[in-house]
Formats: structure tokens, sequence, C-alpha cells
């Protein structure tokens, strides 16, 4: 075998064959394959697990220094007009595809686990396999118009997956936000790629960078056009890598099943916008105002995400919350224009973000014994408590996770996010301050999500405490007959089989010690990507630059520990009093997450809804009333088309017919 | 003027295949009334489903017997003198704007076939109707002169008429006679502009395409006559404001009518612009063309909005189709051959995917026995398969990747936006605009979906209605919807190689008259010159090509 490059496109196309399997099993011999539920989660595995080997033998081959490799064939074609499309292989699609077969395959296993009583676990196998068909197909594009397909494609099965459990009224609305909010973002990318392939001729990341700044230099388009391509086209990976103000869908996203929140709304389809604007590097470092941008977006959301996690009670949305502040420090990244940054914050993330998540999903399966499956009691941290003495592997490794995404070293968050405060704080240093700000929220938000969910005392059995969640969310009293029904509820959790329990331990090694490959003093990571400037970057660091900076870093994530720890480890600060009481503006602003929601619901949901009602109604009275009453005119009879509702207007098509014929007899007879 | 239509002899084929897809349902269809039948249409169905599907065979066998895709001119030609007094002959051929319609209108109708296998009311006219209505539609793409087009227009409105004032719902009489009206007030501009064109520039009447489009109409002679036949064509596509007999039709009329009505019927309207308005009036097309892509912009964004605000199920997808057909519209009016390629692959792809939906909205009718959305809801717990293929469905009408929709929407797109006919800011404001549809679609067809199966089990219709999961010929229909809808998706060249030399030319022909009309230099706003090359876009002065 000279390259497994050459094999590259068996990566996606094994998961989507089984996929497509497996599908057309399900609508035709539905009941037979839902019967079959080993085999296919064994097929749809091995097929990930395929995809993963030839991965790893890329990544392999590129760290051996095996060149990029470009396979392309004519898709559609009119005129002198080529739509090519195939597959790239380079050191960055190879890092992304061993990571989204790693923790897709994870997930799998482990869904073995979650799903196990569920009727629709086949479905959820295949649901699966097409989405890590769809994602591999997108890290694996050579262009910008292949992306846009497989950008489509995995906001459908994350659509489909959302919406998994469809009898439940939050999943629904959740999963139909996700999309349509992801097709605001769609909305500009394509008219960015569009007025990209106008500009340059090119949907090829290389090649519409070097012929814009061709562009640019002969005056043929405008700076002012390009930049604001630019910034369409980033509109893309602002809704599907959730930035301000597009970030509304994520944390709803998490009605969906857990395994999915922990593959595609944290480790792989949200990393989706950064890989792209990681791609697209040869375009935005040719605009400091686009990267400008880039980067204020990026702070803002990771500001926004961070004081909303501060509040939130359900354990998956504080995790959700802190994905979006974490993409936000990716974005930041990329707005230096330091890609590898971001992409190396992107890969540690995706491992120990995946994990914590798992971890939430195990969890909120053992919480389901003792509440019952209603998620907002089985999610919401004022009912557990205590979990660490039943289910010691979830509380470790979930810890591990905690200190690894608060920057402490030597675990791979510091690395990265450091990296990342580092180049913000030479390219933009108001914004380091907000970024490093917000490193200390990250540190106590996470940490409290930790000790409220695993230390003290267990409340799953505050009986008063349930009924008011219950009465919070609309549900008061249902769910509570249905408890005293069956009875059978066990009075503690329990940890979760191998199967579940495994993935976490297999996915805190990688949060441990992956950081270690990207030291700023020898980053192996660096050098895959890109050699010449890795080399650099190694001569040029200094331990006096580097140390007041990390050192910073590390003192504010201890700092938020120390405050997590005191109020919710040992008691001593009551922060509902001290600062909950005094800021009732602060506090009311973050719990309704800014507010955003609430005006996306009234300007945009409502208004588009009352827009339609009026067009409808113009459509209706107007429109259909000037047909009616022409109707009505030509008529000539009071009783209009009632007229012809008696049975004439069977003539009708008739005498017109016959008129024609005669006209033709006529015209033969003159002519 | 260059006369492009290159003639090419029949003596390839063995048989007259296009007469025989034409004549043959319609001979089979008269022969209905003398087959033995118990009264329950039981052998009548199986009798129309082997002609339908014999019918397609021939289409097909026409396909690949006697058409070759690399010509761009007429193929298939059969010629027969009928009133030669008139110039009147039985002429018929395929060239790449018919062909793929021919193909879609057998395909389509054999599964019409099959999708109306419960109807048991008068079962004998019924499948009589759809035959003659098989034939009349071929014919109505593959006439080769002006008079028997209109003639085999005229002649399909009969039984869609019948079709929807016998078959229909409640207001179904009231429906019937606005669908009559409307189309055949339209197709009396039809026949002024037929006869017009016929006798201009004297000598011996001819309505044949090939002579007309030889003939050199005057410039307001071409204005006139296009604006007459955009009416008439406008009505059946259908155009904004004229569209207001198709969501009563759709409305009222049951689902076998229904996929014919969104799967046929309005592409007659497309082909008939690309025939008529583009080919044998291309200076007048040169001038107006900038109308057909605003039209194409209200169509998409003012049906979208209806459909979202529409709580009938079957109302809402008829708007849809509307809001979708306003990309034929922006391809037809693209002067590129990638728009106007993408304007011919979003017709073939509508047909598709509009009949899938429509055949899913009277299947689920069928159990649901109501369209309000308000009364279902909750659906998706007992149908489980019908649901997964109205996601399919949907997912396939809101153009995403891998499906026909999103090859052809993006194809109109890419040729709009770099077309050089028009202004850098007209194109904006258009492609913008266009553009909202792309958000507008998923907001009503995801709401949709939504209303009709997320969601608790609505008690109400769970109660009163006996909701069985899709059995195996509706999954069978559907399937054999989606093999050409992923099949296109994943290499669109499947069917745009089968259109490409005529498109081509086409073009070329357009481009032709536009420098005549407009002329090389800039003339406001909207028009810009072709050929003058400080004002390409930069792609152009680049060979465009990928990576």
């Amino acid at each position: 075998m000279s390259s497994a490059a050459e094999l590259a496109w068996l990566i996606p196309v094994l998961p989507l064959a089984g996929a497509a399997l497996v599908g057309l099993g399900l609508i035709s011999f539905n009941r037979t394959i839902n019967r079959l539920r080993k085999p296919v989660a064994l097929l749809l595995i091995s097929l990930v697990g395929a995809s993963a080997v030839i991965s790893f033998v890329i990544l392999g081959q590129q760290l051996a220094g095996a060149p990029a490799t470009e396979v392309l064939f004519n898709w559609a074609s009119t005129g002198d007009f080529n739509l090519q499309m195939g597959y790239r292989v380079d050191a960055l699609g190879a890092v992304m595809l061993a990571l989204v077969t790693t923790i897709a395959l994870l997930v799998m296993v482990y869904s073995d686990g979650y799903m196990a009583h569920d009727k629709s676990y086949v479905r959820f196998f295949t649901y699966l396999a097409l989405f890590s068909s769809s994602m591999l197909g997108l890290v694996l594009s050579p262009n910008l118009l292949e992306i846009y397909v497989f950008w489509e494609l995995v906001g459908m099965c994350s659509y489909l997956l959302v919406g998994f459990w469809y009898d439940r009224e939050g999943a629904a609305n959740a999963a139909q936000k996700a999309f349509i909010v992801n097709r605001v973002g769609d909305f500009g990318l394509l008219l960015g790629i569009l007025g990209l392939f106008w500009a340059t001729g090119s949907f090829g990341f290389e090649e519409i960078g070097a012929r814009l700044g061709e562009g640019l230099a002969s005056g043929t388009i405008t700076h002012a056009a390009a930049v604001i391509l630019c910034l369409l086209v980033f509109m893309g990976p602002m809704a599907k890598s959730a930035q301000f103000p597009l970030h509304v869908w994520l944390p709803d996203a998490m009605e969906g099943p857990t395994p999915i929140s922990a593959l595609i709304h944290a480790a792989t389809m949200v990393a989706a916008g950064v890989f792209l604007v990681a791609r697209l590097q040869p375009i935005y470092l040719q605009f400091p105002d686009v990267q400008t941008v880039i980067a204020v977006v990026g702070t803002i959301t990771c500001f926004l995400g961070a004081t909303i996690a501060l509040t939130q009670q359900d354990l998956k949305k504080g995790l959700a919350y802190s994905t979006v502040s974490q993409l936000g420090y990716m974005v930041l990244a990329m707005g230096c224009g330091a890609p590898i940054a971001g992409m190396f914050h992107l890969v540690t993330h995706a491992f120990f973000k995946a994990m914590l998540f798992l971890g939430s999903g195990s969890v909120i399966h053992a919480m389901e014994e003792v509440v019952g499956h209603e998620p907002v009691l089985a999610q919401d941290m004022r009912l557990m408590g205590g979990l660490r003495k039943h289910m010691p592997i979830t509380a470790i490794t979930f810890l591990i996770g905690c200190v690894a995404i608060s920057g402490i070293p030597p675990l791979a968050g510091f690395w990265s996010k450091d990296e990342i405060l580092g180049v913000a704080f030479a390219s933009f240093p108001l914004l380091w301050v907000v970024g490093f700000l917000t490193a200390g929220m990250t540190a106590f938000y996470m940490f409290r999500l930790y000790f409220l969910t695993f230390e003290g005392t267990f409340r799953g059995n505050d009986y008063a405490m349930r009924q008011q969640l219950l009465a919070a969310a609309g549900k008061g009293g249902v769910s509570m007959e249905g408890d005293e029904d069956h009875g059978h509820h066990a009075s503690h959790p329990h940890e979760s089989g191998w199967q579940m329990a495994s993935p976490l331990v297999v996915l805190a090694v990688p949060s441990v010690l992956i950081g270690l490959l990207g030291t700023p003093w020898n980053s192996r990571f660096a050098a895959l990507l890109d050699p010449r400037e890795a080399a650099e970057a190694a001569e040029h660091f200094s331990w006096g630059e580097f140390l007041p900076l990390a050192g910073a870093s590390v003192a504010i994530s201890l700092t938020g520990i120390t405050v997590a720890v005191l109020a919710y480890a040992l008691h001593r600060l009551d922060l509902a009093t001290l600062v909950a009481a005094r800021f009732p503006a602060v506090n009311a602003f973050l719990a309704h997450k800014w507010y955003l929601d609430d005006l996306n619901e009234r300007l945009f949901v409502r208004g588009t809804r009352k827009l339609a009602r009026q067009v409808l109604e113009v459509d209706a009275k107007v429109v259909d009333g000037v047909v009616n009453l022409t109707g009505l005119l030509t008529l000539g009879s009071g009783e209009g088309l009632k007229y012809f509702e008696t049975g004439r207007a069977q003539f009708y098509a008739l005498i017109v017919f016959g008129g024609v014929i005669a006209l033709v007899v006529l015209f033969s007879a003159f002519g | 003027m260059l006369l492009d239509f290159a003639v090419t002899t029949a003596s390839g084929t063995a048989l007259p295949w296009l007469s025989i897809s034409i004549l043959f349902p319609i001979a089979a269809a008269l022969a209905i009334p003398f087959i033995p039948d118990a009264g329950d249409g039981k052998t009548i169905r199986w009798y129309a489903l082997g002609v339908a599907l014999i019918t397609f065979l021939v289409t097909v066998a026409a396909y690949l017997d006697g058409y070759d895709p690399s010509v761009e001119g007429l193929q298939l030609i059969e010629r027969v003198e009928w009133l030669p007094d008139l110039g009147l002959a039985w002429s018929v051929g395929a060239d790449g704007l018919s062909m793929p319609l021919i193909l879609l209108t057998s395909f389509i109708t054999a599964l019409a076939v099959l999708a109306a296998w419960p109807v048991t009311f008068k079962p004998r006219l019924f499948f009589f109707l759809i035959l003659a209505m098989d034939g009349g539609q071929i014919a109505v793409f593959a006439v080769q002169d002006m008079l028997l087009f209109f003639l085999a227009w005229e002649l399909e409105l009969l039984p869609v008429y019948l079709l929807l004032a016998i078959w229909g719902a409640k207001k179904r009489q009231y429906a019937a006679t606005k669908f009559i009206l409307y189309t055949a007030g339209g197709s009396v501009f039809i026949l002024l502009a037929a006869l017009a064109m016929g006798f201009q520039g004297g000598g011996a009447p001819s309505f044949e395409y090939t002579v007309l489009a030889a003939k050199n109409f005057g410039s307001g002679f071409q204005l006139l006559a296009y604006a007459g036949l955009l009416i008439a064509f406008g009505v059946k596509l259908p155009i904004v404001p004229l569209h207001t007999w198709l969501p009563d039709a759709h409305g009222e009329a049951t689902a076998p009518v229904h996929m014919l009505l969104a799967g046929i019927l309005l592409k007659m309207g497309g082909y008939a612009l690309l025939r008529f308005n583009v080919q044998l009036l291309p200076e007048a097309h040169a001038q107006l063309a900038p109308l057909l892509v605003v039209l194409g912009v209200v169509n998409i964004i003012y049906a979208a909005l209806t459909s979202f605000a529409q709580r009938n199920l079957k109302r809402k997808i008829a708007y849809s189709s509307i809001s979708h057909m306003g990309f034929v519209l922006i391809g037809i009016g693209s002067f590129s051959a990638l728009g106007t390629s993408g304007a011919m692959l979003q017709m073939v792809s509508h047909g598709l995917i509009g009949a899938s939906l429509f055949f899913l909205v009277g299947a689920t009718y069928d159990r649901t026995h109501t369209l309000q959305l308000d009364e279902m809801g909750g659906v998706g717990q007992k149908m489980r398969k019908m649901f997964a293929l109205w996601t399919i469905c949907s997912l396939a009408s809101l153009a995403l990747p891998g499906m026909s929709g999103f090859v052809s929407e993006l194809m109109v797109f890419v040729g709009f936006a770099t077309s050089e006919a028009y202004t850098l800011s007209f194109r904006i404001v258009m492609s913008v605009l266009a553009a909202i549809g792309v958000i507008l679609t998923p907001i009503y067809l995801l709401s949709m979906l939504r209303e009709i199966f997320f969601g608790k089990e609505n008690p109400d219709l769970a109660g009163h209605t006996h909701l069985v999961d899709a059995e195996p010929r509706e999954i069978y229909i559907i399937s054999c919807l989606l093999v050409p809808i992923v099949g296109i998706g994943l290499y669109p060249r499947l069917v745009t190689d089968s259109y490409r030399a005529s498109i081509e030319a086409l073009v070329a022909r357009e481009d032709l008259a536009f420098n005549k009309v407009i002329g090389p230099t800039p003339t406001g706003l909207i028009r810009k010159g072709l050929g003058a090359t400080a004002l390409l876009p930069p792609a152009m002065l680049r060979a465009p090509a990928l990576a």
C-alpha cells in the first residue's frame, strides 16, 4: 500500500453504506430490523471502527511527512463550467479525521449502554452512523462547495438527532430551532461562497485566497466588497459553532439524547465552524478588519457563554454554555491569526468536553432510576449531590474534565487555552483581558457543577423540590402520580455499566496527556500542521514571556476554583445573598440568558408569523378577491361563479376547443 | 438569424416511438369502456397500470433508441402532412428541452395510476381520463407545431377539469371552474400568438417551430407576443399573481390528480416559456428577462410566506410548489447556460419531489381524515414509517444536499450570480432576496412536520381515526420517486447531460439576441453588456474551472 490517502474516500463511505443499509431495512422490514439490536450496533460500530483505522493510518503517514493529496472529478458541468467534487487529505484533515472517528467510536460504544432501554435503539445507531459519515465527508472536502454540501448534511443529522425523542414537545422545538438558526448562517455562507466564486472563479481555499489577493492588487475587486464576502462566509461558522448572536440553538439542542450532545454538540459538529475558519485562513489573513471582527465575536461568545453558565441549574445546559464559551476561545484564536492554537484547543476540548458530556449522561442515566424519565428532574442539579459515593468512575473522570477545562497544568486544557490567551495578548490586549476573566469564570462554574452534582448529600428524594421543579416547567403533578403508580424507582443511583464507563476512562487519558503534544517550546501539534511556523515559534520561545502569562492564567483559575470550593463544598460563602440578592438585575440578566431567547421569540418568530399571516390575508382577500370579482363581472350574472357551477363550465373547454377547429377551417378556407 | 434546428432523420429508430407514446395511451383509454369489470374497478386499474407502464417503457425506448444527448437539435422526428393548405402537419420530435419532461411525464403518470389504487368511485372514467392525460401531456412536450401544441394544451384541460370536478373534495366545482377559466383564459393568448406568428411575414402559413424560429419578427411584434405568452404560461407555472387557481385546485384534488398537477402540469408552463418565449422570441426575451427574474424572486418569497401561514396541509404544499417554481423563472431569465440548465433540472426535480409530497398528503389524509394542522399532532407515534417518508421528502423539498432540489437551486444561484447580462447590484439584490427563500423554506416545512408528527398524540385524532402505518404500495411509490431524487442529487449529470447541448445552443441564441437588442454597452441599473471585457467579473477573465 503506497498511501492510505488513496483509500480516504472509504472513510465517509463505510458508515454511510451501513446507515443506508440499516435505514432501508428499517423502512422495509421494520420489526425484524428493530429486533436485531446487537448485530446492527456491531455492524455500524465496526464500520466506523474501520474508518477509524484508515484515519489513524493516514494520520501516521502525515506525521511521517506524507504530502497532501487531492482527488477530484467533474460533478456537474455546463458549457465551460465545471463543478468539481472529490476529497483532500492533508495534516489538518488528518487530525480531524482521527479525532472524529475516535469520538464517534467511543460514543457509539457508550450509546449501547445509554440507549439500551430505548425502543428506537436501531434508529439511533443509524443516525449516528449517518452523522459520522457526513462529518467525515466535511473534513475531507477539498473546496467550499463540498463543505457546504456536508455542512447541510451534518445540520440535518443534528436535526434528526435533537428531535430523536419526537414525542417530547421540547425536542421538537429545539430540533426545528437548531435547523433554522443554522439556515440563517447558511444563508450568509451560501451568498459568500457565490460571491467569492464570482470574484475568483474558484471554490478552492488557497486559490480563492491567491486570486482575491491578485484581484485586490489589480483593482478588479474593491476591498470593501471582499470584506463583505468574507464576513458573509463567516456567518456559516457563526451559526454552526454557536457564536453570538447565533448561539441560541445550542443550549436548546440539549433536548437530544446525551451521547449526541457529546458527539455533535461538543466535540465534532460545532467544531466544524472553527475548522472551516481554519481552512479559510489563506483568505482571512489578508483582511485584518475581518480578523478583528472574528476575534471580537469570539470574545463576546466566550464571555457570554461563561456568564450564563454561572447560573444554570440544569447539568447539561451548564455544559452546553461552557461549550459555547470554549468555542468562543477557538474563534478568538482564529481571529488572532493563530489557527494552530485554535485547532489545538479544538482537539483538547473535544476530548475533555466529550468526556464531561458522557459523564453527565452517566449521571442522568443513573438519576432516571431514581426520579423517572423526566428530563426536568433527571438533569437538575438541585436534585443531585453526593453522587461520588454511588458512581465513583463517573465522578473521577468528571473531576479530571473539570481540572482540564479550568486550565490547570499539566492537563490538556491548560496548554491549549494558554496558547490562545498568549496570542490574544500579543494581538488584542483588550480581548485578552476578557478571555482572562472568562478563564476564572470557567474554573468557577465547572467546579460548581462538580460539587453540586457529586459532593454533599443526595437530594434526589426531595419530593417537595421535585414538585416545585415540575411546576416551574409547567408539568405539575403529572409525573408524580406516575411515580406512585410504578413505585419501582431506586432510592439512590448506581454506577453505569461497562459500555458507558469505559469510554469515560478512555477519554480521560487524552484529557490528561494530549496537552503535552502542544507545549510551546516543542509543539508536535504545530509541527504537524505547519512545520516552519512551529520551528520559528520554538526558536523564539522564552520562559520569561511564557511564565508570567501562564502564571496569571493558573492563578485566576485557582481563584475561580477556590470560590467554588468555598461556596459549594465548604459552604463558607453564600453567593445567593452575597451576589444574587445585591445585584438582582445582573442575576436576572444572566438567568434569562441575556434575554436573547426572548428577543428572538418576540422579534423573529412572532414577526415572521405575523408577516406570513398578513401575506396570506392579502393573497386570499386581494389577489384572489380580484380574480373572483373579475369572474363575477365578466360573466355579467348576479350569481357569478355559481352560474358556472350549475354545469355549464363543462362546455367551456369544448367551446374553446371547437373554436380552434373553426378558426383552423376558416383560415384554411381563406388562406 | 441562424436556423438552429439541425434536422435529423428518423431513420435511426426502429419505430415512431414518440407518436406511439402519445397515441397508445389515448387509444388504450378509448378501449376502457369495453373491458369487462365487476364494477369495483379492480380489472380496470390493472389494465391502466399496464398501459401506463408500457407508455413509460416506450418513452424510455425512445430515449435509448433514437435520442443522442450530444446533439443539440431536434431528434426522433416524425412528420406526416395533415392539412397541407394550412401547413398543418403531425409533427413530433424531441430535443433537450422535451426529452427529460417526456420521460418525467410517463414516469409520474405510471406512479399516479398506482397511487390511484384506492379509487372506487367511477373507476372507468377515472382511469380513462388519467390515460388520456398521459398521451395529451406527452404530446404537449413532443409536438413541433404551435397549433398542435395549442390543441394538446387545450386537450389536457378537459381531463383535469373533470378529475377535479368529479373526484374533488367539497369545493370541487368552484375549484374546477376556477381552474378552467384561468387556464382557458390564458390559452386564448397562445392561440392569438400562434396565429399571429404563423401568418406573420406573409406566404403560406406555417406553425412549425423550425419555420417560426427562422422568421425574423419585428421587435414590437416580439414584445407583444412575448407578453401574451407570458400571461398564458404564467398561469400554468404559476407566476404570482396569476396563481390563485392552484391552491384551490390542489386543495380539492385527490392524491393521484395532485401528483399529476404538481409533477407535470406546472412543468408545461416552464417548458413552454423556454420553447416559445426564449427560443422563438429571443429579442423580446433579452428585453424582458429581468422581469422574469423579479417575478421569480417574488414567487419564492411571497409563496413561502403564504405557505407558512397556511393551516391546511394541501394548500401549504401547493404554495410551496409555487415558491419552488420561482427558481425556474430566475434560471430562465439568467442568460447563462448553468442557470438555464438549473431551471430545467428544477422542473424535473420539483416534478419528482412535488409528486412525492402530494402523494404523502393524500396518504395521510386517508388516515387522519383531516387536512387541518390544528387537528393533527403526535401522529408520528403510530405512523413511524410515514413519518420517515415525510421527513425524507420534506428534506428533499428544502433542498438538502444529496438530493435533486439542492443541485438545481444551486445551479440557478451560481448561474445567475455569475451571469454577465446583469449589473452587479441587480444580481446582488436578487440573489440576496432569493437566498431568503433558503431560510423560509425550512421554516414552513419543518413547522409542518412538527405540527403533524411531533409531540404528544392528539387524543381527539387518535380516538376517532385508525392510524395505520404506511403500506408497501405507498412505500414503493415513494421509493420509486426517491431513487431519481437521490440519484440526481449525487450525480446531477445523469440528467443534465441529456439536455446540455440543447441548452447551450439556446443560450447561444439568447446571447446573440442580447447583443443585438441591448448592445455591448451598459444601459442603466439592471442590464449590462455582454462581451465587454472591462465589465466582466474578474472570474471570467480566467478560465472558470476549479482547483
